[in-house]
């Protein structure tokens, strides 16, 4: 016995893996299932898409464009480059009521938050607080970390182009005007505001900024951006944080504030509204475009035409292979047998 | 003068018994410095110390083209003013390839240093003041003496100075040398012989101080040259006198030698697979390392490296990516210059971070960032994968039970690892005919004596009436020829021509007798000998020993010894070989056997019988019989005198001029010859041969027999074995010649076909010709080479070409001649030495293990026990490896592209700045953990269908010899598809996320979710071979996507790390974001749309019916047609194609049998 297993010494395994006999499971894409898959695929997208499409369409979105490039706008004369502290009106008419809670954005085009020097223009160890980035910004930054030969904080291109245009909102009660309450609390991301973006460990905050200057393009400080809210100051400034967080493509809206207070809880009514506009941020020399937009949103975020038109048209194309398939399958099933 | 000329080129020295002599020449080395001339007996074939790992395999590595942009690519994204992603991503996975190969290297290493330390410390008896004393091979030096015992191997190259036999005979096995498994017998001069054995040997031997001048060491295993300066006397030395390293010690009690050459590696020692180019480099640096002057080791020779040709277009197409990808980036290096220039003429918050204010020098900037970003496109864990991939299925070779062979308990081998999928791509098979397509386990079934014909080959060897041998008490059995007739004329001592051809055939050969339990069993060189001299035996002419002087038989029980005077040996350009003996009465006599055409030119004149025996001779190779002509010549004393004076004074010429006078020494001898016999021995067919061939030529191979042997011969075993069909249609030369000549031989070649043909079936005139040549008239083809491309293009058509009588060179041309001529691969098989030129010369040489040694086996790329494994091989293994390869190529190119490419559709979105549109982490996890396990379980496992079907279906196999999968056109529609998939990878997110309050980030993770969906949608598609672990690679893929996505964008990374963690958080809030889902999902359906579009085409229906499942698997309709439609081999590109027209394949037969076609996908 013993000398017969030595003699086969060489014999491989005979088990399933060695012989490529494992356990298969080998789908046929047989014309009676690939037809109908098709035909359910594409089912489900035209519903997809339909519900998509309906709820975009349910969405209230209102977009006003207020850059000033019509001579007869308001804020025609703040596109100025001399003209400082220019503060423009813009007056509107909501025709019906757009339900709350609303959102209150600002959105600029032909605006490349995406640029990739001016991405990587910051410095995410001195955002997150830390007091030796205070002193020796990152180069990262250029050319915006140092001003003079003192450090600015916060460094590079994105905190320093932080959009500055402020907003107030009056509508129209009985020929007065009443100012329509904004809530600016928690429009950044939980973990920008917990996590990423913190103050350093100084009381008052103002000593941390000791010996740093302010972003060349802020009219003040980082420490006092918020005077009405000591805890919106700093690196988490609620607005600061929604700036921080870069755009994906050129054009883009971010949230400025959500309407959903006291009176205003169910939404906008319907009615003549006004918006006073503190008209800082320069985009004309660029070409660039601002506009707010009054929305509200469903389980889908803001209105998005697009995905649900996507989805009918993808599960439509669907539908058509299916259709044909169908028909060069009976072409080919057929002649054969005459 | 003369003595000087003999002398020159005998430059090494070595002194018996000199070891403190040579001890101060000894080879050292210390760093790249050595000196010293004589090497130790240590084996090193090991190339990495713990000091010279790193360097040492990080150079080798760094000599791959991939390997080193990929480091460029890191080294550029040091520099931060270009640096798109961070250093760090492109080094994880170039460390880990690099790695992963180190490993292996290390491995390997390790494996060849535990085995060199085994044959370091094998122990030997060397030669100390007066005794020996048990040493270790490491410990040998040149000079010293040595003794080996019986069974034991020679550890250096030892001149023979005596042994324990007479006349300081000693028997050697040469097995590890060349693969020849017969014994071979060297012997010691006479002078040592005399003096060193006369007296008690250590005390001899110990003051023995002869010196040896011989060549520096070289590699010419069979040539040694060289003087022994002893005593004043100066004696030539030979490769007679010399046993080599890694010879076995047979049969004899103890040999004494004297080490002259001492360390060395042995090329059979490799591991198998070992041919591709890592391995060759390592050869080459084993070979430059001290310590190896041995023959052997320098014989470790040139190993071409074979390339598969779809690794050179692969290439090919890698090249062509890196040249897209540059001028890509050159382009959008221009685009990011122009939006440069507008950016700063239209002052906004990007205006400053223009490089200088220089639009020009910030685009040439993005140009290098672009390079950057885009270079994940080029697959960098390409080729590491592609090497595990074959090193996978050539272990699958390996472990296949069906291509076991279990008498010889020798299963498959690849040895050549890097050449799987070419074995899915043969279109020419030219094999050996001898023991490739017979048994080479030779019966002998018929004679002729003086005319008389005995035996009958047309009853199968087993159904043979065994006759009664019991008189002969050495019978043993294994003679398959009935012919009582004969004995009774042998006994009864009535027919002496008949005596005298046994005579002839137990003196006439090369056999050793070894004597086991009484009986003498046969050692031969070649396996007719061995059944010349077993036939003898049974019919009582038994060979019973030989002596250098001597030949001892035994004829019907009578002992005589018959003196040996000359032995004129076999040689391939001689084919015959001649015996002088005196025989115990005193005559001189001549046996001389051999090729026909040989024998029959040297008769004397009106040599009896010989009619006859010609006609016999005929007779016998339309029975596939091989024959040899039996001869004898009765010698005059006077002329034998005056010949061995010459022969004595050619042993003292130089080489040139003593090959010269050798052979018209041997033609003085061999002459006036008298015709005694032809013997006629059965080369059966081994078992499944003819089944074999019929299954390659359905598949689309061309099968080529080419063989030494007679033009008769090998037509009839054409026709035994199936490759020709009883009406095939024989071109010969002359016509061949004729078609060649004339003005456009393709209208010749029909008309030649058809004039025969034309009543009979004017179809298959193509298929039924077969052209049959020979050497000399292939010789022709050198001085025409314009013949090359037409007979090619002729024997296109052919069913077969059977070159006979062909020299091994010539089997190696032929092969050139078709690689010249047509874009086929080449596959040679053969068993013996003279195949080894035509398996190196193929594409793929497969090597049969049989009974002529291993040389063919250790020269080839795979290694087959029985012919008919080839079916297995080619038709299982070759198909499924290069579908499983060509899919993992397309699918890579596919992953890998598609992926990145989005960068440039995004650039248009971003100022050209570079800016990626993954996090960085994304980017180098990517390739190798979200995306690498499905595609190699595919590259593993994947079959469409099974082997038996695969094999019931041969034409299945035609889809590897289009190159249907692996063609530029197939591989630039995977490219396409991958460029499609990036465009929308980018566009639907584009469109969702289109003046949104959604950001960068979200958008990246969207976008990498849709890559990685595709990815894993595309493979899920492409995969027709569920097993378990392509289930568990696929989930765990797309887990590894989500945990490590989680963990990159964690608060703790974060806090550690912020700037290289900046994502943080983005995972959170994007997983449970419909619109995120919902875009992905949708990005990823639309991208595999038209995959799924093409892979569920409508004709599925009836392929995807795999032949083994029949039609229960099938829709009813479905069930209906199949096995009445002939159905469309559809040529589908990798993607789209749904229109492309069916056309049809195979014969109705075929496709009646199961419905079943052709599908490459």
């Amino acid at each position: 016995m013993v000398k017969e297993e030595q003699i086969l010494a060489n014999r491989p395994d005979n088990t399933a893996f060695t012989q490529q006999r494992l356990p298969a499971w080998q789908p046929i894409l047989s014309a009676g299932i690939v037809i109908p898959g098709f035909v359910l695929i594409g089912l489900t997208f035209i519903g997809i898409g339909v519900a998509l499409f309906v709820t975009s369409k349910s969405i209230q979105d209102m977009e006003i464009d207020y850059t000033g490039v019509e001579t007869d706008s308001d804020c025609y004369k703040c596109t100025d480059k001399d003209v400082k502290n220019c503060v423009c009106q813009l007056d509107f008419n909501i025709p019906s009521l757009i339900e709350g809670p609303v959102f209150f954005y600002y959105g600029l085009s032909n605006y490349f938050q995406n640029y990739r020097r001016y991405g990587v223009s910051k410095d995410d160890t001195q955002l997150s607080g830390d007091l030796d980035n205070f002193k020796t910004p990152s180069d990262t930054c250029s050319p915006y970390d140092t001003d003079g030969g003192k450090p600015i904080v916060p460094c590079g291109s994105v905190a320093n182009s932080m959009f500055n245009d402020t907003f107030k909102l009056y509508r129209h009660v009985n020929g007065t005007k009443k100012e329509v309450p904004f809530d600016g609390k928690g429009i950044a991301w939980w973990t920008d505001y917990n996590v990423k973006y913190r103050n350093p460990d100084v009381k008052p905050l103002k000593d941390a900024f000791e010996g740093t200057v302010k972003p060349l393009f802020w009219p003040k400080p980082a420490y006092d951006l918020d005077p009405a809210d000591p805890n919106n100051n700093g690196f988490i400034n609620q607005d600061f944080l929604v700036w921080m967080r870069r755009a994906a493509l050129p054009d883009f809206r971010k949230l400025y504030r959500r309407i959903s207070q006291g009176d205003y809880a169910r939404g906008l009514p319907a009615g003549n509204y006004t918006l006073d506009i503190d008209y800082n941020y320069p985009v004309m020399s660029f070409k660039g475009k601002k506009k707010v937009v009054f929305s509200n949103v469903s389980w889908m975020g803001g209105r998005n035409e697009f995905l649900g038109i996507a989805y009918l048209v993808i599960g439509s194309l669907c539908i058509i292979m299916s259709i044909v398939m169908l028909i060069v399958y009976a072409k080919f099933k057929f002649p054969e047998e005459d | 003068m003369a003595k000087e000329s003999l002398e020159s080129g005998l430059t090494w020295e070595v002194r018996a018994n000199g070891r403190h002599h040579h001890k101060h020449k000894q080879k050292r080395s210390f760093l790249c410095a050595r000196w010293g001339r004589y090497t130790d007996n240590v084996l090193r074939s090991h190339k990495y110390s713990p000091l010279t790992f790193l360097p040492l395999t990080l150079f080798e590595q760094f000599h791959r083209v991939a390997n080193l942009y990929f480091l460029l690519m890191v080294v550029m994204q040091c520099v931060p003013a270009i640096s798109a992603i961070p250093w760090y991503i492109t080094i994880i996975p170039l460390t880990i390839v690099l790695s992963v190969r180190g490993i292996k290297d290390l491995a390997t290493d390790m494996a060849r240093r535990r085995s060199d330390a085994d044959v370091n410390s094998r122990p030997c008896d060397v030669l100390v003041s007066q005794s020996f004393y048990k040493g270790q091979w490491r410990d040998l030096h040149v000079g010293d003496v040595l003794r080996i015992h019986k069974d034991q191997v020679i550890p250096a190259d030892l001149l023979l100075l005596c042994s324990s036999e007479p006349h300081s005979l000693c028997y050697v096995e040469t097995a590890d040398i060349d693969g020849e498994t017969d014994l071979k017998f060297r012997q010691a001069l006479g002078a040592t012989h005399d003096e060193l054995t006369t007296r008690p040997s250590e005390e001899t031997l110990a003051a023995f101080d002869g010196v040896v001048f011989c060549e520096e060491p070289n590699n010419r295993l069979y040539v040694f040259r060289g003087q022994l300066h002893w005593r004043g006397e100066r004696l030539l030395l030979e490769n007679d006198h010399v046993l080599l390293r890694g010879m076995v010690l047979r049969n004899t009690e103890f040999a004494y030698g004297m080490a002259i050459y001492t360390g060395k590696i042995s090329p059979t020692s490799e591991q198998p697979g070992s041919n591709n180019l890592q391995e060759l480099r390592l050869l080459i640096a084993v070979c430059s390392v001290p310590g190896a002057d041995t023959k052997i080791m320098k014989n470790c020779g040139k190993l071409r490296v074979k390339r598969t040709r779809t690794e050179k277009v692969f290439n090919r197409v890698v090249t062509g990516i890196v040249l897209c990808v540059l001028l890509t980036a050159l382009l959008l290096a221009i685009g990011a210059g122009v939006f440069s220039r507008w950016v700063v003429s239209h002052a906004g918050a990007l205006s400053p971070l223009v490089v200088d204010g220089n639009p020009s020098y910030t685009g040439f900037l993005i140009f290098w960032s672009y390079i950057i970003l885009l270079s994940p496109a080029m697959p960098i864990a390409l080729y590491i994968s592609f090497e595990v991939i074959h090193s996978v299925h050539s272990l699958f070779i390996g472990w296949d039970t069906e291509m076991y062979w279990q008498p010889a308990d020798r299963p498959a081998q690849a040895r050549n690892t890097s050449l799987n999928e070419e074995l899915g791509q043969v279109g020419y098979l030219l094999s050996d005919k001898t023991g490739t397509l017979t048994q080479n386990r030779l019966l002998f079934r018929q004679c002729c004596i003086a005319g008389e014909v005995y035996g009958d080959s047309s009853v199968r060897a087993e159904d043979v009436e065994p006759m009664d041998l019991s008189w002969n008490p050495f019978s043993r059995g294994g003679l398959f020829m009935s012919a009582p007739s004969l004995l009774e004329k042998l006994r009864g001592q009535q027919c002496p021509i008949s005596r005298q051809f046994l005579r002839a055939l137990c003196l006439c050969h090369t056999v050793m007798a070894e004597w086991k339990e009484e009986a003498p069993v046969y050692q031969a060189a070649s396996p007719d000998e061995e059944a010349l001299v077993g036939a003898a035996r049974e019919l009582g002419w038994v060979f019973l020993s030989r002596t250098r002087d001597f030949i001892v038989v035994s004829e019907l029980g009578v002992t005589r010894q018959y003196q040996l005077l000359a032995l004129l040996d076999f040689t391939s350009k001689r084919r015959c070989m001649s015996v002088l003996v005196r025989e115990p009465e005193g005559g001189l006599k001549l046996y001389c056997k051999g090729a026909d055409i040989v024998v029959l030119e040297r008769l004397q004149k009106d040599s009896p019988h010989q009619e006859r025996i010609e006609s016999a001779l005929e007779l016998f190779a339309q029975a596939c019989l091989r024959t040899l002509c039996v001869a004898v010549r009765s010698v005059p004393e006077a002329s034998w005198e005056q010949w061995s004076k010459t022969l004595a004074r050619a042993a003292a010429m130089a080489t040139g001029d003593r090959d010269a006078l050798l052979e018209k020494l041997h033609d003085q001898m061999e002459r006036e010859l008298q015709l005694i016999g032809v013997t006629a021995i059965e080369d059966r067919l081994q078992q499944g041969v003819p089944e074999t061939i019929a299954l390659l030529q359905q598949a689309g191979l061309k099968v080529w027999v080419l063989t030494g042997d007679k033009k008769e011969t090998a037509v009839n075993v054409g026709y035994s074995c199936k490759l020709l069909d009883p009406d095939t249609r024989l071109l010969e030369w002359q016509e061949l010649r004729q078609i060649l000549q004339s003005p456009d031989p393709e209208v010749s070649f029909f008309k030649a076909r058809q004039t025969e043909l034309w009543a009979v079936d004017k179809q298959s005139a193509g298929a039924k010709t077969a052209v049959v040549l020979t050497g000399p008239e292939l010789a022709e083809f050198d001085q025409r080479p314009d013949w090359g491309a037409s007979f090619m293009s002729l024997a296109e058509q052919c069913q077969s070409v059977l070159c006979c009588r062909v020299t091994p060179g010539q089997k190696a041309d032929i092969i050139t001649l078709v690689r010249k001529h047509t874009r086929s691969v080449t596959m040679a098989i053969g068993d013996g030495a003279n195949d080894v030129n035509m398996i190196k010369t193929a594409h793929i040489g497969v090597g049969l293990a049989g009974v002529e040694g291993g040389q063919a086996v250790q020269n080839a790329d795979f290694a087959l026990s029985q012919f008919r494994f080839l079916q297995r091989l080619l038709l299982v293994h070759g198909r499924w490896s290069y579908r499983r390869i060509s899919f993992f190529l397309l699918y890579f190119l596919f992953k890998t592209c598609g992926f990145a490419l989005v960068h440039i559709w995004f650039g248009f979105f971003n100022g050209f700045s570079a800016q990626s549109l993954y996090e960085s982490w994304f980017i180098a996890l990517y390739t190798v953990f979200y995306t690498a396990a499905p595609i190699m379980c595919v590259a593993f496992f994947e079959q469409d269908v099974s082997a038996d079907s695969s094999l019931k279906w041969p034409q299945l196999y035609k889809c590897g010899q289009t190159q249907e999968l692996s063609r530029p056109l197939v591989l630039s529609a995977s490219l396409l598809y991958a460029v499609y998939t990036s465009l929308v990878l980018f566009f639907i997110p584009l469109g969702v996320y289109y003046d949104t309050d959604y950001d960068y980030q979200t958008m990246a993770v969207t976008v990498a979710m849709a890559a990685t969906f595709t990815a894993t949608a595309e493979i899920a598609l492409l995969t027709r071979y569920w097993t378990k672990f392509h289930a568990a690679s696929l989930c765990v893929s797309l887990l590894l996507f989500f945990i490590c996505t989680r963990i990159t964008q964690s608060t703790f990374l974060f806090q550690r790390s912020p700037a290289d963690y900046f994502f943080i958080g983005v995972s959170d809030k994007a997983f449970i974001d419909p619109l995120v889902w919902l875009a992905a999902l949708l990005a990823t359906w639309t991208a595999v749309l038209p995959r799924s579009g093409s892979q569920c085409h409508p004709h599925r229906a009836r392929q995807a019916q795999g032949p083994q499942r029949g039609p229960a698997a099938g829709g009813a309709e479905v069930k209906a047609e199949a096995g009445v439609v002939p159905s469309p081999l559809l040529l589908r590109p990798l993607s789209g194609g749904r229109d492309r027209a069916p056309h049809h394949l195979g014969d109705p037969q075929h496709r009646a049998d199961g419905g079943r076609e052709s599908d490459c996908k």
